[in-house]
């Protein structure tokens, strides 16, 4: 990824978690997000328009909660937030995608953006993803959160 | 006077952050419908009185274009505002939407008073404070 894109990735990443889930990101190192859980969440995404791309957000199972309680203004042993851990996961993944196409593109140019889709990831898929040249790492809070961005035109 | 919302959209957990904000923002609600897509959509607008449609725009099954697509076809429907709640920022989707009869757009993020706002304008209810 791009210096500058990545800069950009960040920038969105921690405004959205903010003022969507009122938690507090910055960008981390490969040495702080290595150890990070057993059990992860991926919510993934794909987008068509000008250029085409696929985002995806990776977040320790125990985070989940945490995220739907925010989001929803309630406690984390709601049985609300019980269900809808993931649903929160895939809304945070969703204003993410909007707001960086929108951030990348500008205002004109229409996409096309997929439902959100969830899967597990264990530790060696953690390990994986912490290697390819699309990840960002965060620190959510002092949880490490990865985001995957790739798309068409981010060329260099 | 309160109202009768109905929220489209295939999260959960949007349709119940939506719910809340219109009670933080004070918007006096009668009774709030919920459906988990387009068609589920014009089916609570053929079953209920409804006076306000908050809906998103990327959903399974039907997406929000096609539902307010099938209101604008229906003599009764058209007349009943659609409010687009959605991620996407393009103001050539927006017009596009707008020439299709939806009311308004709110990009989320968003805050209570965006959403109070736009309540305001579109059934003109007046701040009393």
């Amino acid at each position: 990824m791009r210096a500058d894109r990545k800069e950009l990735v960040g920038e969105v990443f921690c405004d959205v978690f903010e003022k969507v889930a009122f938690m507090f990101g910055e960008e981390a190192g490969r040495e702080e997000l290595s150890e990070a859980a057993t059990e992860f969440i991926q919510a993934a995404m794909s987008f068509k328009g000008p250029f085409e791309g696929n985002l995806a957000i990776v977040v320790p199972d125990e985070m989940c909660p945490e995220i739907a309680a925010n989001v929803l203004g309630m406690d984390l042993d709601d049985e609300i937030v019980k269900d809808q851990a993931t649903d929160a996961l895939k809304e945070v993944l969703n204003v993410i995608c909007g707001n960086l196409l929108t951030e990348i593109a500008g205002e004109e140019p229409i996409f096309d953006l997929s439902v959100p889709l969830i899967s597990k990831i264990d530790e060696a898929g953690w390990a994986a993803i912490l290697d390819r040249p699309d990840a960002v790492g965060f620190l959510v809070d002092e949880t490490p959160v990865v985001l995957m961005f790739s798309s068409e035109d981010d060329i260099g | 006077m309160a109202f009768n919302i109905l929220v489209v959209d295939d999260s959960a957990t949007v349709r119940a952050v939506i719910a809340k904000t219109l009670e933080i923002a004070e918007v006096p609600v009668n009774e709030l419908y919920q459906a988990a897509d387009g068609q589920e959509g014009l089916d609570a607008l053929n079953e209920h009185w409804i006076d306000l449609v908050f809906a998103d725009i990327n959903m399974p099954v039907m997406t929000g274009i096609e539902m307010v697509e099938k209101m604008a076809a229906d003599g009764l429907l058209k007349t009943i505002p659609v409010v687009i709640v959605s991620t996407e920022g393009s103001a050539t989707r927006i017009e596009q939407l707008k020439a299709k009869g939806v009311s308004a757009y709110i990009r989320k993020p968003f805050t209570p008073e965006a959403l109070k706002n736009v309540v305001d304008e579109i059934v003109g209810v007046q701040d009393e404070g």
